[in-house]
């Protein structure tokens, strides 16, 4: 049962009618079973593990509350965190390691006798690990009380609604709201109502009728030049749109609980540097790194040289994260990189900004650092998406041949598209910039939309829904559904 | 040294800002020189100045010259009865 799907939207209208039939202080219940049960249908076997990661954790937040000193709290807490780690170690990247410690010792002719082993991926260790540490984290720092009620603190660690693909949350922001009672209201269903279908559009029209394209060029034996370039920036479109469907769903479905979850994008293709575009990409995840990475790594640094080591630092951190795989080490040391190379040379570039009087045009001068940031964001997708470091490096070297940019080269490349497929993949590409144009303009598109006669409000959720119903492609699961 | 000459003279060590460069108007973001990884040391010559530890959440409301004089206030430092 995954989101988009008529049985999800059957089971969570049952979740939601019960939720607000039942008194308040038995919708933990609820929540627990309904979040148990959407976890098995997706990966029932690992049920048990992320029992026993809400067990551990539930009972080590307590401990290390208990401790007396500061220091034993600390020792505490990196107990916890080293266990929480085993798990996702061992699931996640046991074979990563292993491989390449295969590769080295037979590049180095030693002998290594550890052979390969089938070890599938729980789904969503990576997320609700992130939210076990921070929480453990957080304790042992006195900001977040360690929660008694079992029921409650299980929900934090399992909420269905986030729990495959995020938002990553902080127990501090969950799980108070958990214990209010929520009543019934008309602002949060409809407006949770509009975020589910909105990620349906985005999923159905966008990312999954792009995915099939962008694949046909990527598992390609031999590709274009130009068919790389337009590929992958097809691929940060899909991704983008896949993503994001993902939390609209996710905000939308709790918001109908009265649950508000932590916004995770803020138009990221619309950023004007590499700094600005991880404040808009993945939120939650970009606040964790800075806050239980990058923060703790920066203490006692004074020179920028050193904080440029734990910039690049914290985006390998984010790079493995997001998949045990070389190419993903690459993806993030190509994004740390860009961090500090672009933080080094800002003056300078600032100072040539105002050498060509580009300053006096800003709305120019804004453009061309959304473009440039753009085509820097995609260049590191390339990493992204190849599947292997031979292959990444085949389609970069593509994706910066002048060549391949070729406008005649660019427009060829169409061809992947069928014509009726371009067509509509085009429409509703429009349609969601007009979307984000909207958004710029106003801050909150559906709060313009309410303001509009009722007419036209009821035309754009009929075109919404009738556009899924019609055009929607599905099939594709969520690229972030699998770390 | 004062409290007060010694959270100037971190300004100055850190962010490398001349005596005259420093001012009660100064705000993160506002100069070249206090950037976000600017603050990063800030904070930290600040810690090691001070001896206090300034905790992520709080190094956000250090946004501006005064902020930063109450905030470390609150964790101790006196800037007025010294």
């Amino acid at each position: 049962m995954t989101f988009i799907s008529i049985e999800f939207l059957l089971f969570f209208a049952g979740i939601v009618f019960t939720y607000y039939l039942i008194p308040h202080k038995w919708r933990w219940i609820l929540l627990l079973a309904a979040s148990y049960s959407f976890y098995a249908t997706l990966s029932g076997y690992f049920v048990l593990l992320l029992l026993t990661s809400t067990v551990f954790t539930y009972f080590t937040g307590i401990l290390i509350e208990k401790q007396d000193t500061k220091q034993q709290k600390k020792r505490a807490m990196l107990v916890g965190i080293c266990v929480l780690l085993f798990f996702l170690g061992w699931f996640k990247y046991f074979n990563f390691v292993n491989d390449s410690i295969r590769a080295i010792s037979t590049y180095m002719n030693w002998n290594y006798a550890i052979p390969y082993q089938e070890i599938i991926l729980p789904l969503a260790i990576s997320f609700y690990t992130f939210q076990a540490v921070s929480y453990l984290v957080d304790i042992s720092r006195g900001k977040q009380k360690a929660e008694r009620h079992y029921g409650y603190f299980s929900i934090y660690f399992a909420f269905f609604p986030q729990l495959v693909a995020g938002p990553i949350e902080r127990a501090k922001k969950l799980l108070p709201q958990f214990k209010v009672e929520q009543t019934l209201n008309y602002d949060n269903i409809s407006y949770g109502m509009k975020r589910i279908a909105w990620g349906f559009f985005k999923k159905t029209l966008i990312a999954d009728r792009l995915a099939p394209i962008v694949a046909s060029v990527y598992d390609s034996p031999d590709p274009t030049g130009s068919q790389i370039v337009l590929a992958t920036i097809l691929f940060s479109v899909q991704l983008y749109a896949d993503f994001s469907a993902l939390s609209d769903i996710a905000i939308g479905c709790a918001r109908m609980l009265g649950i508000k979850l932590t916004e995770n994008f803020k138009q990221p293709h619309f950023a004007t540097s590499i700094g600005d575009f991880w404040n808009r990409w993945h939120i939650t995840l970009s606040t964790w790194l800075r806050d239980y990475i990058f923060m703790p790594l920066c203490k006692g640094k004074k020179k920028r040289s050193e904080i440029y080591v734990a910039i690049i630092i914290t985006f390998l951190i984010s790079g493995i994260w997001h998949g045990a795989a070389w190419t993903f080490v690459l993806w993030g040391l190509i994004h740390g990189f860009y961090r500090a190379f672009g933080d080094h040379t800002k003056h300078f570039r600032g100072k040539m900004a105002t050498f060509i009087h580009l300053d006096q045009v800003p709305s120019l001068h804004k453009w061309l650092q959304i473009a440039t940031t753009f085509l820097l964001v995609c260049f590191s997708r390339v990493f992204f998406r190849s599947d292997s470091v031979t292959a990444a490096f085949e389609n970069a070297q593509h994706f910066l041949s002048p060549s391949s940019w070729n406008p005649s080269g660019i427009i060829g490349a169409f061809e992947m598209f069928s014509l009726l497929d371009l067509v509509i993949f085009s429409f509703f590409f429009i349609v969601m910039q007009l979307f984000h144009y909207i958004e710029r303009k106003n801050t909150s598109t559906w709060n313009w939309l309410s303001q509009r006669p009722a007419v036209a409000r009821f035309a754009v959720y009929v075109l919404i829904v009738v556009s899924v119903l019609v055009f929607g492609a599905t099939g594709q699961g969520f690229v972030y559904g699998g770390f | 040294m004062k409290n007060i000459e010694k959270y100037r003279n971190a300004f100055m060590d850190a962010l490398e800002l001349e005596e005259e460069d420093v001012s009660e108007e100064l705000a993160l973001g506002e100069t070249r020189e206090w950037d976000s990884l600017g603050h990063m040391i800030l904070i930290s010559t600040m810690e090691d100045v001070f001896d206090v530890s300034i905790d992520a959440e709080w190094m956000t409301e250090f946004d501006s010259y005064k902020a930063g004089k109450e905030l470390l206030n609150r964790l101790g430092v006196d800037f007025v009865n010294e």
